[in-house]
């Protein structure tokens, strides 16, 4: 039950993501590059935050505010950051298209387009599972386990890996859509996906309450379900009109 | 399906990095695996006395400038070692000592696989007591051993062989360097990173004297260096991607020769090869390995790179030109890639990697593992990174570049920041159950 539950834990929160690595992003070269360079981002980010932050560490870890405050700062930036994110995609857009015009390979497809977007956010998904989950994990591979109290039902890693898990989801399709939100200029779904951010870190706010993991859970999953429904409906209806002006054309 | 652009390009950039990671995980793995109870990590009570630590040897209880004297002077006085014995190359190179060299090269490796890695492969029987008598072990890794010698500078070796023989010396040696005591292994990687610099940017540099020596002679550089094949465009690329680009390709061929011909004064082969051409099409196309491609061309060992101008001059047949990269034989040094913004195309010749950067990455991310996972993943994501951008610099260089000081770098940097700033954050978050 050690080594056993270290890696199930850690398949717990990366193995949808692995499995997607596997199958879409490893066929790919530029792919992988895309992930790793959001990983990274999404690492320096990280970085910026604890060094704006650390001043204040470590936290009164009996109110709950300077966490919200530090929550809203943290997803602030890196929302900040997915804009830059994007500008930046926009002008490699560009450079490929006018690479594949020098080769005279076909420019990039839609797929494409999406599978890169696909790419940068499995990129800032796997960064945050592999900072607030997979490098708690150490312990977890030895004889003992951890419990929070204010969560004593479930074991810390335990928890740490379905949330993580949860995260993983929402940072992955959330890029979709707000990239693809982007290119539409679609406010709808510029707005969607900070304010899905946004509720999904203050959903773990309700954690602070002693038990809060047992309606946090639940309401995080939510958070996450709604993600994907809107990302694949999303993916769905540039599909269908993407035939329809083939089908016309 | 149409190939898209997507698959084309980076393979050169992913060809580097696999490998690169793979000898990180291992690595990583060994000295996680092996740490908490084994002989080796009892050890440093009694530390080993390596070049590495000539003048000083650390001890926990001495002060922080203490250490950090003896740490520089450890570093440099390790610096100062490995610019001699580089020097000394140069010097028997030179001299065309090259078969001296190359059997000296063999004995290393073997002494590397053999000593060294027998004692890795001793301590994980021992931690995890895996059942094997002595006669047994001592026959694997016999074979494992002469096999990793003939490997390392003959042809007729299956180049996936080669890489991963590369891969295990990277490996094992890394394994070695990470028991040196921690000032130690960080002054001595960033000394090694500037070291790297000056021996290959500077002029008279030895790593620039021996890179230039070795493409004046059109010879393979008498080193331990990885070399990355375009594995992944021959298996799915050569029917695929090549193929149906067919006659369109044209574009970028003709740029090619352009990238050729002012990179190659030799051009001796020019008139000759058709013949040759199709044999080696032929035998290629039988998926044959180096080795009977270099049997039916005995003679053209030496002269590859003619073979490919001509491969691009026959614009037409571009398949051709998928099957010639393979085998292009050429430093990274001299590679002329240019990639992503720029004119290339999506052939690669083989980029090619010393085999001291794949150590000292995965000196860095081995001793990150002793402090703890997360300064793992930040300096792997670092490394990557800087590698990546070497590698970007390159297509942009045109000439040889120190793979070391730019990952090296942002490996430290990133893993200090991680430990002093990112760690009580993340985890004072985390294990409130807070995450965003």
């Amino acid at each position: 039950m050690t080594i056993a539950a270290g890696i199930g834990y850690a398949l717990l929160a990366l193995g949808p993501s692995l499995s997607l690595f596997v199958s879409v992003i490893s066929k790919k070269p530029f792919l992988i590059l895309t992930v790793l360079s959001s990983t990274l981002l999404w690492l320096i980010s990280l970085i910026v935050l604890s060094g704006l932050w650390r001043g204040f560490l470590p936290l009164n870890s009996t109110t709950w505010w300077p966490y919200g405050m530090l929550l809203f700062t943290s997803i602030a930036f890196q929302e900040g950051l997915r804009l830059l994110f994007w500008r930046v995609y926009k002008r490699l857009e560009d450079l490929l298209d006018a690479f594949a015009d020098k080769v005279s390979k076909p420019r990039l497809f839609m797929t494409d387009k999406m599978q890169i977007s696909l790419a940068g956010g499995l990129g800032h998904g796997v960064a945050h599972a592999v900072f607030f989950c997979l490098s708690l994990l150490t312990p977890a591979f030895g004889p003992a386990t951890f419990f929070v109290d204010r969560c004593s039902q479930i074991p810390f890693f335990l928890v740490s890996a379905i949330i993580a898990l949860a995260f993983v989801t929402i940072h992955t399709f959330s890029m979709v859509i707000a990239f693809n939100g982007y290119a539409e200029g679609n406010k709808v779904d510029q707005l969607f996906v900070p304010v899905v951010h946004l509720a999904a870190g203050l959903v773990t706010l309700v954690n602070f309450a002693s038990g809060g993991c047992i309606v946090s859970i639940p309401l995080l999953y939510f958070i996450a379900i709604l993600t994907l429904i809107r990302c694949g409906k999303m993916v769905w209806r540039r599909l269908t009109e993407h035939q329809s002006t083939q089908g016309n054309s | 399906m149409e190939s898209s652009i997507l698959e084309s390009i980076g393979v050169e950039i992913i060809g580097v990095m696999s490998p690169v990671s793979i000898c990180m995980f291992l690595v990583v793995l060994l000295v996680y695996s092996l740490s908490p109870s084994n002989p080796f990590s009892s050890s440093p009570s009694v530390p080993i006395r390596t070049a590495a630590n000539l003048v000083y040897l650390e001890s926990p209880s001495d002060s922080a400038t203490q250490k950090l004297e003896g740490s520089l002077l450890n570093a440099l006085v390790f610096v100062i070692l490995i610019a001699i014995v580089t020097f000394l190359l140069v010097v028997l190179y030179y001299y065309n000592f090259t078969n001296f060299l190359k059997n000296y090269m063999r004995f290393s490796a073997f002494f590397v696989l053999a000593t060294m890695g027998g004692s890795i492969f001793l301590s994980i029987i021992q931690h995890f007591s895996i059942p094997v008598d002595s006669i047994t072990c001592f026959l694997l890794l016999f074979n494992f051993t002469v096999i990793g010698v003939l490997s390392v500078f003959s042809g007729g070796i299956p180049i996936i062989l080669r890489q991963a023989y590369m891969v295990s010396l990277g490996i094992i040696v890394a394994t070695w360097f990470t028991k040196l005591p921690e000032w130690t292994t960080w002054a001595l990687l960033v000394a090694l990173a500037v070291y790297d610099l000056v021996a290959v940017l500077a002029p008279g540099g030895p790593l620039k004297l021996l890179v230039e020596l070795a493409s004046s002679r059109d010879d393979e550089l008498p080193a331990l260096v990885y070399e990355a094949r375009p594995i992944a465009t021959r298996s799915r690329g050569s029917n695929l991607g090549l193929l149906v680009g067919g006659v369109s390709d044209s574009g970028s061929v003709e740029l090619q020769a352009v990238n050729n011909s002012e990179n190659r004064t030799t051009n001796e082969g020019e008139s000759s090869p058709l013949v040759s051409h199709s044999r080696e099409r032929h035998s290629f196309s039988s998926d044959s390995s180096e080795h009977s491609t270099v049997v039916v061309c005995t003679d053209r060992v030496q002269n590859r790179e003619p073979e490919i101008v001509v491969d691009e001059e026959m614009s037409p047949l571009v398949e051709m030109m998928g099957l010639g990269n393979e085998r292009a034989q050429q430093t990274r040094r001299d590679n002329v890639e240019v990639r992503g913004s720029g004119s290339g195309s999506d052939s690669d010749r083989g980029i090619k990697l010393g085999l001291g950067d794949f150590v000292f990455y995965s000196v860095l991310v081995g001793r990150a593992a002793m402090y703890d996972l997360m300064t793992v993943y930040a300096c792997y994501l670092a490394i990557i990174s800087g590698l990546g951008c070497t590698l970007i610099l390159l297509s942009v260089c045109h000439r040889a570049l120190p793979a070391l000081p730019i990952s090296i770098t942002l490996g430290v940097v990133f893993y200090f920041l991680t430990r002093l700033l990112m760690e009580p954050f993340v985890v004072g978050t985390a294990t409130n159950l807070m995450m965003f």
